[in-house]
């Protein structure tokens, strides 16, 4: 193993990061860190030479083909892994070995078996570990979680939540080949519910505490690799919740709408997570770009992805993870916390096979 | 000089319930009608199995005696519209169980062997858009083989346009020209507007013959269908892609300039709008002949719009989103950049 000195950070230190991963997201994440105050975007990696040349056209200084070859030659504070999830492991691995704490893109890992070698390796290096699960930090959902802890509906027997989207495959008109990679068990891990549920396990166990699982359905729409649609039913005992998950990655997505739901049914009426969205997205996104505009002219900070609460949520996802590095603290949402959400998607899934396996038996014995 | 032409085109409907009284009541349900008073008739069926098994019948009623070339040719070439794996629940590509109806029918009415055949796109290898279609199942149950002709531009041919005097050279896979072609496009529009259909569906695997000479996509279309000379065209209207999805729960089947014909005026589209249609119809009054449906009901029910737009940011928005992120000091998503 390589030896390395932590550097103690001040609050006055800008934070070195190095961006691993220029695809969908990481361009998110790289573009919010180079937007982020007291952070210094050192170096960005990708295989791929349209994502190095839009990692060098927004303003990174070094440029490379491969993360391990950045991770060995420049000094960081921060990794942020936004790599397909089968190099997770790796990457994580090879930053222990530098020394250097990671922000981890969903899903953490491929398996929790994965993920236990990950934070071996973290424990062992004595690097921090976050995770990116942003519907912590969607507006509709904390506000859907604050009225829920204000009371507003009293208990709760029922909570379902929804996450469907358009997956790899998108809609129509065709425009990018989409890669093969995430319809691959092997590079996955899985399908929706490594995709999405995942997200949607860490904002409920967030909300309700933690959830046990009783039951479990997957499927295929088309004749994929993976599940693209997914059911669990689940229990969570401190709440007395019963709470239903459906995520999908088949339905045709048209942004900004996004298919995103948690509908609570108390005591004393319903409310769900749409109510805490802004009604008219364009009208809402104009307002806040005039006020960060007029931020701007009062010597205030404006607000990163202003108009667009989405990629915002992203913003402060890592806000709040360099926030930590920096005072020393524990990450938000940590590497334990990412192989919690993988552990409830292998519940489900050995829940599911035994259905199917069941389901099986009972055709050959009719 | 007499311009008038006459198209025929006859049509089938496909009940989708699973009740026996459906099925029986068939010989009489030529016209377009759903029944929507059972408990899941009418709804999207999954297995891939009941829905060949619904098709069966409007297939051999479609189809009816097989035409001289199928009977005689040792092997067919079935042209579904296999584009991009999207799901066939949509209307935006041929049902692989439609598909399965027709090669099963003339697997069995004739002795030849059968071929899938599609071209893998810049977007999608054909192999990977047919696993994910489910082709596979099919390939194994008519033993018919799948082909990607992307590859197999093997033949030069010349072919004469009625609107130019030059002709135009074409590379065309082989296994359009020597085998009888059935064509089985799904009712759909272009992302530019006009239908899919027959003709569309056979330029998309044609390439100008000449390398470097540029051939627009419609005139590719009307010189793969005049050189290809498909035997039959079936158009998949089981289920409708205007702007949004709708069970029309109809084939139709004639010549390809027919069933682009009827199938545009399905969708709501003016043929003189077509420059596929308008030249090949040419000019003078074109009647259509549909038989086996209540075509001006089916009309009046199928969508007219078109594809969703594309999720890249129109670039006004980008300009004007660098413009406010430069004023106010935010940055710009990656989503929204204007050279993305």
């Amino acid at each position: 193993m390589r030896s390395f000195i932590r550097r103690r950070l001040s609050r006055s230190d800008s934070v070195r990061i190095g961006v691993l991963g220029v695809g969908n997201i990481g361009s998110v994440h790289l573009k919010s860190a180079l937007a982020m105050p007291g952070v210094d975007v050192v170096a960005a990696a990708d295989t791929v030479p349209k994502n190095r040349d839009r990692a060098d056209s927004a303003g990174v200084t070094r440029v490379y083909d491969d993360y391990v070859t950045l991770l060995e030659s420049e000094t960081l504070d921060v990794a942020i892994v936004a790599l397909p999830p089968f190099l997770h492991c790796d990457a994580v691995e090879v930053a222990a070995e530098t020394g250097v704490d990671v922000f981890v893109e969903k899903p953490f890992a491929r398996s929790t078996a994965e993920a236990d070698e990950m934070l071996e390796a973290a424990s062992e290096a004595g690097i921090r570990v976050g995770v990116d699960h942003t519907l912590r930090y969607q507006p509709d959902l904390t506000g859907l979680k604050g009225a829920y802890e204000d009371g507003t509906v009293g208990h709760v027997p029922h909570a379902s939540m929804v996450r469907v989207n358009d997956g790899p495959l998108g809609r129509p008109p065709v425009e990018d080949a989409p890669p093969a990679w995430p319809l691959d068990p092997d590079a996955t891990g899985g399908g929706s519910l490594m995709e999405l549920g995942v997200h949607c396990f860490d904002y409920l166990e967030w909300t309700f505490g933690p959830l046990e699982i009783r039951d479990a359905m997957i499927d295929t729409t088309l004749e994929v690799p993976v599940e693209d649609a997914a059911t669990v039913l689940m229990e969570a005992r401190e709440t007395g919740t019963a709470v239903t998950l459906h995520c999908g990655s088949y339905q045709w997505e048209e942004l900004p709408e996004v298919n995103t739901n948690v509908r609570l049914e108390g005591i004393t009426g319903t409310i769900e997570s749409e109510e805490y969205l802004p009604t008219n997205f364009y009208g809402s996104a104009a307002l806040s770009a005039l006020s960060n505009v007029a931020s701007r002219f009062t010597g205030g900070d404006p607000a990163v992805y202003g108009p667009t609460f989405y990629l915002q949520a992203h913003y402060d996802a890592l806000f709040d993870f360099v926030d930590s590095i920096r005072a020393d603290e524990t990450p938000p949402v940590t590497g334990e916390d990412g192989r919690r959400t993988l552990e409830l998607v292998e519940t489900a899934y050995e829940l599911a096979d035994e259905d199917c396996a069941e389901a099986d038996a009972l055709e050959v014995v009719s | 000089m007499n311009d008038d032409r006459s198209l025929s085109v006859s049509s089938v409907s496909v009940p989708r319930a699973n009740s026996k009284g459906q099925l029986a009541a068939r010989e009489s349900a030529l016209e377009v009608t759903t029944e929507r008073s059972q408990a899941g008739g009418n709804n999207w069926t999954p297995a891939i199995d009941a829905r060949m098994a619904r098709l069966e019948g409007p297939v051999r009623e479609l189809i009816g005696s097989v035409p001289d070339p199928f009977a005689d040719a040792a092997e067919i070439t079935l042209l579904p519209d296999v584009h991009y794996p999207f799901h066939p629940s949509t209307g935006m590509v041929t049902d692989p169980a439609v598909v399965g109806a027709v090669a099963g029918y003339l697997g069995n009415e004739t002795s030849a062997d059968l071929v899938v055949a599609g071209s893998s796109t810049e977007s999608m290898d054909l192999d990977r858009t047919t696993d994910y279609l489910g082709y596979p199942a099919l390939e194994e149950r008519f033993d018919c083989r799948l082909r990607d002709l992307s590859s197999d531009r093997d033949s030069r041919v010349t072919v004469s346009l009625s609107d130019s005097e030059a002709p135009v050279e074409l590379s065309i896979p082989d296994l359009l020209l020597e085998n009888p072609v059935v064509v089985v496009p799904t009712l759909r529009p272009t992302e530019a507007g006009p239908i899919a259909g027959a003709m569309r569906t056979l330029g998309r695997h044609v390439e100008p013959g000449v390398e470097g000479r540029g051939l627009s996509d419609d005139r590719r279309a009307r010189a793969a269908t005049n050189a290809v000379e498909p035997e039959l065209s079936i158009l998949d209207a089981t289920t409708v892609f205007a702007g949004e999805a709708f069970a029309a729960e109809t084939l139709f089947a004639g010549d390809p300039l027919g069933v682009d014909t009827a199938g545009t005026t399905l969708l709501g589209r003016d043929v003189n709008d077509d420059a596929v249609l308008s030249t090949e119809l040419g000019p003078g009054q074109t009647s259509i002949q549909v038989s086996g449906c209540d075509f001006d009901a089916l009309r009046d029910r199928v969508p007219s719009g078109d594809l969703p737009p594309r999720t890249t940011t129109h670039p006004a928005v980008s300009i004007a989103y660098g413009l406010y992120a430069k004023v106010s000091g935010d940055a710009v998503p990656p989503q929204l950049e204007v050279d993305r």
